[in-house]
Formats: structure tokens, C-alpha cells, sequence
């Protein structure tokens, strides 16, 4: 096994090579400049070109990629242009609330996903299974930047049960952390859920057609027994796929919810960074947004070998 | 829709000078109460705490409450006096200001003459500081005593005094600036004299200040015990907050909802008339806009007023020119540029173009810009002219405009008190100025704006601004559109705020019901 | 059902000119954010215009973007797939560690980066979709040529001296096909809803014209004031997209049908 993640680990060097070229290609081919765009309104030539050679902005293309390199081997993700801050911390301070909210967000959707899920696997072909069907497909379908701005409505402006924007962290007081997390998490929880309903539902419906299922039920033993023994666990291996290469997607990907929100996590980071060309800000938190994509594919097929120990690795 | 209809007629009749109030705050006045937090919604976090390196307007929401600057601005754009008590100038080239004593950074070191000699030095010399243009024609700083301290003209420079309103006179405690150096950006503690003294700065969740004992004005406030911003992007969801009772102030409503946040009780709604103009500059570089029949043609395509009542629902005034209302040089002599489709048609026909001609608009990608975008372009249509909307976003659009990479590009200036600010670095030639976008280079427009520098009275350069703003209807290196309002909104509780025209939110004076 | 929405939206786009009841484009700012009525029977938007008819003329543009952006996905993915499951080594190393590349940078920001980069516009919104739903069909093709080219009678065609481009085309091209089309059913919802995100963002359709995505993002602020017109192109978008799904999952259960 610890070889085996070496070996993966060892793959994901050109990937990371290739995404962090194609992050600065791209981000230099861009039009815009990030002296510019910080200093919108105080157009100072010369303080402009003090601030580009102070940062490097000045050299060729590939000198300025070669030199970030060299700083990342050694560890250093540099400064954000905009704010001078270095990127390591802020993208650690971005990471709590989007961890909070992605695990916040998968509960939910699995508190949804199950019931309904079984349910509709067990009921298959009946109103209730169609029910439960077209509910996960709303879920799909739903732009999530209309679900939000509908729960917003709802439950902030007119029922004020819940707080409309910003962020607290749940681990510092947990009731109003909670509550600051709850609406952004149904967002996400409730469009993840439902692609967790339907993956649960067509495998259970896979796993119940197994012959050893049959055995099962001829031989008599429980049906709430054979659930648990044989169809859910045997189930369960797409649904962690599933969710272990959504949770990449949350953590990075919940730009449009963290926006509405007003919630500080690492999808707005990068929109902003881009918005703002503070190329060292995009180019560190894309990296580490890739390294985390890369880390939890692997312990997705760790799992699997959990789960299933009839598949093992070459 | 009801409402808002009677908003327009309202604000129509209200006139471009009015600073309106809402009823239910002009009523008497109760006494001040010490003591809350104040929290107040922006769209954006503020991006630095060194007044010196800041180029963002959010910053300057901050820092009119922590720092102070050399002279202040009145309701009606007059400069009164701040951190200098008084200020004379025996000729054109010498400015001596008188300061204010027993004046204390928060972090205890006084403010005197040496402090605002090394302020100015700062500007002028630390390489990343982008005060430089505005503190240019300041050429040496004489400390004459504790208290007096002499600027140094290089060239008169009659805009000098409204300019140090801001920013560029704002004074930093050098010991701070010493110590800490780039720290400074992240964390202003000890570092101003305001009212309100710098507490912590949580990026992306608050910037917190809190009241300055020590504050050497004893008349007034500072009341409030803190003061706590957070930045909310979302511009509904910023209003949201504010009528759920989650944050008591915010920066700006969006004319669309101006209508109905004005109808809602729990929202006191100010209208703050800005110092802004909002234009379209036109790029005479390269073609199609070399021609000056052409530029007049779309100018003259172009209906203000029904953008400025379609688009801006009334929450501003056509513009003239660049100088705005609000301004002491404003010349209500001189009308908006009048849609005349005819006159249009015969610019056309003059420019060898009598069937139209295509040409690309660029303008930033948020909504209202689209908006107003996509009804110049029915306008212009009118007259036989398209349009091509380029949406871009704003970093795009300045490099753009920078680069002369455009036809006409939108082009919306935040405003400076001295009329100055919103003309001299537009059109004057010299390429070394980034702001001229259009690329005006123009003999006789040169010498009025180096005139309207040195000319030494008020009224006089009110007149110089007026033959100016003549001429750019005439060389349309710009089209102006409008003068917008910029309305304030808060919670009932909030008393006492005082709508100054740059837009600041200043709290010495707020309370707390 | 599925078929039907689809067949619908396709008709609408098609037949935008004769459906729609008003031109698209016409302002009328005297009469903006006007509630439905008999003669806007989904309102009117911020400058006027008849937002039925702007929902109309909407499908084409949204549907082109669904329909073209995976279209340029499949045929790119599905040829650097077949080349790498064919060629197996170091190419196939290469090209899966490329799409591995793309897959693990945040698609959002992948779209962002690349819509800036080729300038706004519905040109740019459909190559920056293409690339991000293109090492998905990679992937999948890769795996289909694995699993045929494994099966006896390829075994049986090479063994009889059929040249390698000519065992594609007869046998793995053909039998990639149906999980390809029912990723691709799929794919055109989530681009659909992808390119909505986009215009959120502020990248995307030029005006005037406008897909679904746009309209909802010009009008988010006016939910308070006038819901209607969110809600004519939001309707149209669920409806559509939800059609697409049906259609997906009944393209796979027909050629599956253990699912």
C-alpha cells in the first residue's frame, strides 16, 4: 500500500507541471494586468513601474515561471500582489470555511440522498420512485445561484430565521457557526444530494438484481438483513466515488455559492485573484486546489479497497 | 411600479442640489448616545490601510475615520480646516499651513510640523507610493516651527489645497511608518488621528475600529464604541442584510432599488448627490473616431436624459461636462448635449459616412453598465449607427484604455472635490499622463487647463471650467452621461450621519438610538 | 416526456423568428419591469423588452451552447481517447496525464481563465466548456477501447491482418458509441447550466443578444421588484435541462438494461 501511494504520488508531478504551466500561460496571455487593476485609479507611470519591478512583472514569461517554480520547490507560495499578504495564508484561512461548508454540505445531501434513495430503489418503477426520481433531477437542474437567492428569500428576508450572509466560524461558536453555514450548505448539500440519490439508487437497484440477493431471499434471511449485509455495503462503493470527486468540486468549485453568500472560502479567492490578475495568488491556490483534487482521488481508491476488498491494486 | 414612478417625479422635483433627508429624520434631534458597534456593509474588502500606497476607493471608507487630513471638505465642497487650523498663501507658489496643537497619533507620538514634512516626503519619494501625481507641484516642505510648516510650489497649482482634502493630506504617524514599515498595509494600529482608532483586520470576514478616547475635538463625537466593516458582494444580498437588521449601514444602493428601499421602514434611505461623472471616451487615435464628425454624430445620437431617467431611474443628473453639480464651478448655463437625430444624420453625411458606420463599445460587465450599454446602442441604431457591445471585466477595461485599445469605452470617474481632478489629467497632452485614454492632444484646450491652474480667484477659474467644458461638447474627446447620486442606506438607529458629496462615510458624529 | 421538452426547446430556438410574439431587441424604457400582462404575458425587462420573446430567442443561444460545446468535447476528447487507448505507452501517458491536468483544475476557474483569455462572447464560452468537458469523454473512450480491443473478436480481426485504423472504425468506434452519446445527453444539461454560471460570473453572451444564463443574471437584482423576469428564462432553462436528463436516462436504460 505505501508504495503503491508513492507511486501515485510519484504520477502526479507532471500533472501538477502541466496544470501550474497552463495556470501561468494562460494567466499572462490574459488582457489585463494586475498593476492596472490595483491602482484603478491613480495611473502613476512611475510608480507603476517601481511597483512591476518590485514584483518581478517586468521579466519574460518564462524566466517569471522558472522563478516561481524554484520558490515553490523550496516551499514558497510567494505574496498576493493585491494585498501583499503570502498565499499559504490565505488560502489556510480560506480553507475552514470551505472545508465547514463541503462537509456541512455532503450530511446534507446524504441525509437527503438515503432515505430517498432507498425508497426509490426498493419502490422501483412506482409514483414513489418517480417522486423521488424527479426530485433528485430538480436538484441536478436547479442553477445554483437561483436555489440560493430563493432560499435567501425565504428564510432571511421573509421568514428571518436564518442569517442571510457572512461567516462564523462554527468552531468558535458553534449555534451562530451553524446557522452562518446553513443556507450555503442546502444549496450545495441539495444539488449534491441529488446526484448522490440517483448513483444510490441505480446501484442498490444493481445490487438487488445480484444473484446473492436472490440466495438470500429464498433462503429466508430478513430483508432488512440483507439490506445491511449485502445490498448496501456492495451499494456504497459509487456513492463514496461520488462523493470523493465532489469534494474536490466543493472546496474549490463554490464560487457561485460562497459569492452569494458572502462566505470567505477558497472558490471566491481564485474568481477574485483572477478578476484582480494577482497571478501569484491564482497560480498557488490553483496548485493546491489540483494537489487536493489529486490527494482525494487516491483516497478514494483507498477506500475502495476498503469497501471492496475483492478489488486490489496492480 | 407605482412607486417608483412617483420616486422619479420626486427626485426630478427635487432638483441636483438638494440633499435629501428623509422625513422621519429631520425631525428634532435627541441627545447623542455613547456607546454600540456600528456595522456597516461594503461590496468589497478594502484592499490596503496606507493611505500613501492606496489606489481603491473602499480604502479611503476607512480611513476617513482613522485618519485625517490636512483640510476637510463641507457639504457644499468648501475645504475647512482638519489637522491645520488655518492656512494662508502669500503668493502663488507658497502655501503655509497653521496646525492644530495637542493633536496625538493613537500611538501616542504627537503630530507636528516634522510629522507632515515626513508625510509629504513619503508621498513623494517612497517608490511604491501613488500620491505622487497628486502631490507633484509640491517641489520642498520647510518645517517653520512645532506648528508651521511651508509647502513649496513648484508652479501654482489653485487644486492643490481641495486635493489634500483627501488622501494625499491624510498624515500618518512616522514612528509607525518607521517601525513597522510594509506592515502598514495589513495593520493600522496607532497609525492616524481620527476619531476611530484601527482594532484588527480579519481579511474577508472585518475590519474592526473602535472610538478614540483621546480625540483631540471634544465638541461631538466620537460615539460610537466600534465601528465593524464587512464586505458583502453581493449587492441584493448586501440590501438584504440591511432591511433584516444584520448591518446597520451600507455604502451604496443600486438605483434599481433605490425605489423600493426608500418605501421600506426599515431603511432610512440618503441621497448623497457625488462628485462622479460617468462617460464614454472616445478613442481619436485611429478610426473610426479621428473624425470628429463622426464623434459628434454619435454624441448627437446619444439621448442623456432618457438614460439618465431609463437606466439611472432618475438617481442622478444628465451630465454637461465633467464638472458636477455639486461642484462651485458648475455652469447650469450650459445644457447636456441634446439628442438631435437630424444633426446625427448630417455629421454623418459630413464625415463621408451618410449610411452609418460600425464601431465597438467597450464597457464593463456589470449590470447596469450593460444595460446602459445596450440602450445607447438602440439609440445610436436610430441614426443608422451600430454599436458592438465589448463586455469586459474591470481589469481588461483599464489595460484597454491604457493601451488605447478601444473605440469608445465606458469610462466612470469616481470624482475629485477641486473640479480639477475630473478635467486637467483627462485632456491635457502629455504622454506620460495615463488617464487621457482618448488621446486629446488639443493646443488651445492645453493652455485654458494650465491657466485654470494658475488663475488666482475662484470665480475666475469657474469661468475658465465653463470655456473648457464648451469645448470638450465641441471635441467630444468624451460623451457625458451622467452625474450620479449616491444614496446612502441605514437602519433606523443610525443618527446623525452628514452627507458630504466625495461620498465618505464619516462616524465621528453618529450614534446609536 | 423527456423527448417531447426537448423536441420543444429545439422547435422554439429553430422557429424563434415566427414564435416569438415581439422583436427581442425592442426597448421600450417607458414601459420597463411591466408585470405579465396580455401583451407581455412573461413582462418586460430593465430596458423594456418583451422578456417572452427574449426567452424565445434564448434557446438558441442556450442551446448552443449546450449542444456545441459538448459537441466539440466529444470529437476532441473522443479522439485523444481513442489515440490513447490505442497507441497505449507513452502517448497514452501523455494524454492522460494532460486531461488529468485539465480535470484537476476547478472547472469554474478553468472556464474563467480561458473565456478571458479568448476574449467575451459566445465563441469563447464554447471553447472554454469544450475544454472542460473534454477529458471526461476522454476518459471514457480510452476505457471503451480498452475493454473492446480486449474482446476475442478483435483479437480475431488483428489475427486475420485488418490494419489498426480499420479495427477502429469498425469495432471500437461503433461500440463506444452509446456510452458516449448518454455521457454526451448529460453533459448538455450540466453545459447548459455551465454556461448560466458563466454569465453569473459576468463572462459570457454579448449583448443584446442574450442566452437564458444572461437574462437570469441581468435580472437577479430585480427579484424583489420583478420576479417575472427571472423567472420566464429560469422556468425555460429547469424545464429544458430536466428534458435533457429524462432523455439521458432513457438512452442509457435502453441500451442498459440491467439499470
Amino acid at each position: 500500500m505505501g508504495g503503491l501511494i508513492l507511486r501515485r504520488l510519484g504520477a502526479t508531478v507532471p500533472v501538477l507541471l502541466l496544470v501550474t504551466a497552463g495556470v501561468f500561460a494562460l494567466l499572462h496571455l490574459t488582457p489585463g494586468d494586475p498593476i492596472d487593476a490595483m491602482l484603478a485609479e491613480s495611473q502613476d507611470p512611475v510608480a507603476k513601474a517601481a511597483l512591476r519591478a518590485e514584483l518581478g512583472l517586468d521579466r519574460a514569461i518564462p524566466v517569471q515561471y522558472a522563478a516561481w517554480m524554484a520558490r515553490v520547490l523550496r516551499g514558497d507560495l510567494g505574496r498576493s500582489i493585491r494585498n501583499g499578504e503570502p498565499v499559504v495564508e490565505n488560502v489556510g484561512r480560506r480553507l475552514r470555511p470551505s472545508l465547514q461548508l463541503a462537509v456541512l454540505a455532503m450530511a446534507i445531501s446524504l441525509l437527503v440522498a438515503f432515505p430517498v434513495g432507498l425508497v426509490s430503489a426498493y419502490r422501483r418503477n412506482t409514483a414513489v420512485d418517480r417522486a423521488g426520481t424527479t426530485f433528485a433531477l430538480f436538484g441536478i437542474c436547479m442553477p445554483n445561484f437561483l436555489l440560493a437567492l430563493l432560499l435567501i428569500f425565504l428564510f432571511g428576508v421573509i421568514l428571518r430565521w436564518l442569517p442571510i450572509s457572512g461567516y462564523v466560524d462554527p468552531l468558535e461558536e458553534p449555534w451562530d457557526g451553524f446557522r452562518s453555514l446553513l443556507l450555503p450548505g442546502v444549496t450545495l448539500g441539495l444539488a449534491l444530494g441529488a446526484v448522490v440519490t440517483r448513483t444510490l439508487r441505480s446501484s442498490l437497484v444493481d445490487a438487488l438484481g445480484e444473484d446473492y440477493v436472490r440466495t438470500a431471499r429464498a433462503k429466508g434471511v430478513a430483508e432488512w438483513r440483507i439490506m445491511r449485509r449485502h445490498v448496501l455495503k456492495n451499494a456504497l462503493l459509487p456513492v463514496v466515488t461520488v462523493l470523493g470527486l465532489q469534494l474536490g468540486t466543493l472546496i474549490g468549485g463554490a464560487v457561485i455559492t460562497e459569492y452569494v453568500f458572502a462566505l470567505p472560502g477558497v472558490g471566491r479567492l481564485v474568481v477574485d485573484a483572477v478578476f484582480a490578475r494577482d497571478y501569484p495568488l491564482v497560480q498557488g491556490v490553483v496548485l493546491l486546489i489540483a494537489l487536493g483534487f489529486i490527494v482525494c482521488n487516491l483516497l478514494v481508491d483507498m477506500l475502495y479497497g476498503w469497501i471492496d476488498p475483492r478489488i486490489r491494486y496492480r | 411600479m407605482l412607486s417608483r414612478r412617483r420616486f422619479l417625479a420626486a427626485s426630478a422635483a427635487a432638483g441636483a442640489h438638494a440633499i435629501t433627508l428623509t422625513p422621519r429624520r429631520a425631525g428634532a434631534q435627541p441627545t447623542p448616545r455613547r456607546g454600540g458597534t456600528l456595522r456597516v456593509g461594503f461590496y468589497i474588502e478594502a484592499a490596503t490601510m496606507d493611505p500613501h500606497l492606496s489606489g481603491s476607493k473602499i480604502d479611503r471608507q476607512v480611513y476617513h475615520n482613522i485618519y485625517e487630513p490636512l483640510v476637510t471638505l463641507d457639504a457644499k465642497l468648501g475645504v475647512r480646516p482638519g489637522l491645520a487650523e488655518s492656512w494662508q498663501q502669500p503668493d502663488l507658489r507658497t502655501l503655509v499651513f497653521k496646525l492644530r496643537r495637542g493633536v496625538k497619533f493613537h500611538d501616542g507620538t504627537e503630530f507636528n510640523a516634522e510629522a507632515v514634512k515626513f508625510n509629504f516626503l513619503r508621498m513623494k519619494n517612497e517608490p511604491k507610493s501613488v500620491r505622487k501625481g497628486e502631490v507633484a507641484s509640491i517641489d520642498t516642505v520647510d518645517v517653520v516651527d512645532a506648528s508651521t510648516v511651508r509647502l513649496n510650489l513648484k508652479r501654482p497649482d489653485a487644486a492643490l489645497l481641495a486635493t489634500l482634502t483627501d488622501r494625499a493630506g491624510m498624515m500618518v504617524s512616522p514612528k509607525v511608518v518607521q517601525e513597522r514599515g510594509s506592515e502598514l498595509e495589513r495593520n493600522a494600529k496607532g497609525a492616524g488621528t481620527g476619531p476611530f482608532e484601527f482594532v484588527e483586520w480579519v481579511k474577508d470576514a472585518q475590519l474592526v475600529l473602535k472610538r478614540n478616547e483621546a480625540y483631540w475635538d471634544k465638541r461631538g463625537g466620537p460615539y460610537l464604541d466600534r465601528v465593524r466593516y464587512r464586505p458583502i458582494p453581493d449587492d441584493t444580498v448586501k440590501l438584504q442584510s440591511l432591511q433584516s437588521g444584520e448591518i446597520d449601514a451600507m455604502d451604496y444602493v443600486q438605483p434599481r432599488d433605490v425605489a423600493a428601499v426608500k418605501a421600506d421602514r426599515n431603511v432610512v434611505v440618503v441621497d448623497v448627490p457625488s462628485l462622479a461623472a460617468f462617460s464614454y471616451q472616445l478613442n481619436q487615435t485611429r478610426a473610426p473616431f479621428s473624425s470628429k464628425p463622426l464623434r459628434q454624430a454619435v454624441a448627437a445620437a446619444i439621448d442623456v436624459e432618457q438614460i439618465v431617467k431609463g437606466v439611472w431611474l432618475g438617481v442622478g443628473v444628465p451630465a454637461n461636462g465633467p464638472v458636477p453639480p455639486t461642484s462651485w464651478a458648475y455652469d447650469k448655463s450650459i445644457a447636456p448635449i441634446r439628442r438631435d437625430l437630424a444633426r446625427a444624420r448630417a455629421k454623418l453625411a459630413e464625415a463621408g459616412q451618410p449610411g452609418g458606420f460600425t464601431f465597438t463599445l467597450t464597457t464593463n460587465n456589470i449590470p447596469i453598465n450593460i444595460q446602459e450599454a445596450e440602450v445607447i446602442q438602440a439609440q445610436l441604431a436610430e441614426a443608422g449607427i451600430t454599436a458592438k457591445i465589448k463586455l469586459v471585466d474591470s481589469a481588461t477595461l483599464i489595460s484597454d484604455g491604457n493601451n488605447k485599445n478601444f473605440d469608445m469605452i465606458s469610462y466612470q470617474w469616481s470624482g475629485r472635490p477641486d473640479p480639477d481632478g475630473n478635467i486637467y489629467q483627462f485632456f491635457k497632452t502629455s504622454p506620460g499622463t495615463s488617464l487621457n485614454w482618448s488621446g486629446i492632444s488639443n493646443a488651445q484646450l492645453d493652455a485654458l487647463l494650465d491657466k485654470s491652474r494658475e488663475a488666482p480667484s475662484q470665480a475666475e477659474r469657474k469661468r475658465l471650467f465653463s470655456e473648457i467644458t464648451k469645448i470638450l461638447q465641441e471635441e467630444l474627446p468624451m460623451i457625458y452621461i451622467v452625474h450620479p447620486i449616491e444614496p446612502k442606506a441605514f437602519s433606523p438607529r443610525v443618527v446623525g450621519y452628514e452627507p458630504i458629496p466625495d461620498g465618505m462615510m464619516r462616524f465621528k458624529d453618529v450614534w446609536l438610538r | 416526456m423527456g423527448v417531447l421538452v426537448l423536441l420543444l426547446a429545439l422547435l422554439v430556438a429553430v422557429a424563434a423568428p415566427a414564435v416569438a410574439p415581439h422583436d427581442p431587441l425592442k426597448q421600450d424604457l417607458a414601459h420597463t419591469l411591466a408585470r405579465p400582462s396580455r401583451a407581455h404575458p412573461l413582462g418586460t425587462d430593465n430596458v423594456g423588452r418583451d422578456v417572452l420573446s427574449r426567452v424565445v430567442w434564448g434557446a438558441r443561444v442556450s442551446l448552443i451552447a449546450g449542444f456545441v460545446s459538448v459537441a466539440i468535447a466529444l470529437v476532441t476528447g473522443g479522439v485523444l481517447g481513442l489515440v490513447a487507448g490505442y497507441a497505449r505507452g507513452r502517448v497514452d501517458g501523455v494524454v492522460m496525464r494532460l486531461m488529468d491536468a485539465v480535470l484537476s483544475f476547478p472547472p469554474l476557474v478553468l472556464a474563467l481563465a480561458l473565456g478571458a483569455v479568448l476574449g467575451a462572447g459566445l465563441g469563447g464560452v464554447l471553447i472554454a466548456l469544450g475544454v472542460v468537458y473534454t477529458p471526461t469523454f476522454a476518459r471514457l473512450m480510452r476505457a471503451q477501447v480498452l475493454s473492446i480491443t480486449a474482446r476475442d473478436y478483435v483479437d480475431a480481426a488483428r489475427a486475420l491482418g485488418a490494419p489498426g485504423w480499420r479495427i477502429a472504425a469498425r469495432h471500437v468506434v461503433p461500440n463506444a458509441t452509446a456510452p458516449m452519446v448518454v455521457q454526451a445527453s448529460l453533459s448538455v444539461a450540466f453545459a447548459i447550466l455551465a454556461e448560466a454560471s458563466l454569465s453569473f460570473l459576468g463572462l459570457g453572451i454579448q449583448p443584446p443578444a442574450a442566452s437564458w444564463g444572461s437574462m437570469i443574471n441581468a435580472g437577479r437584482g430585480y427579484l424583489q421588484q420583478a420576479p417575472w423576469i427571472v423567472f420566464g428564462p429560469g422556468a425555460a432553462l429547469l424545464v429544458t435541462v430536466l428534458g435533457l436528463n429524462f432523455v439521458g436516462d432513457a438512452v442509457r436504460d435502453a441500451l442498459d438494461p440491467r439499470a
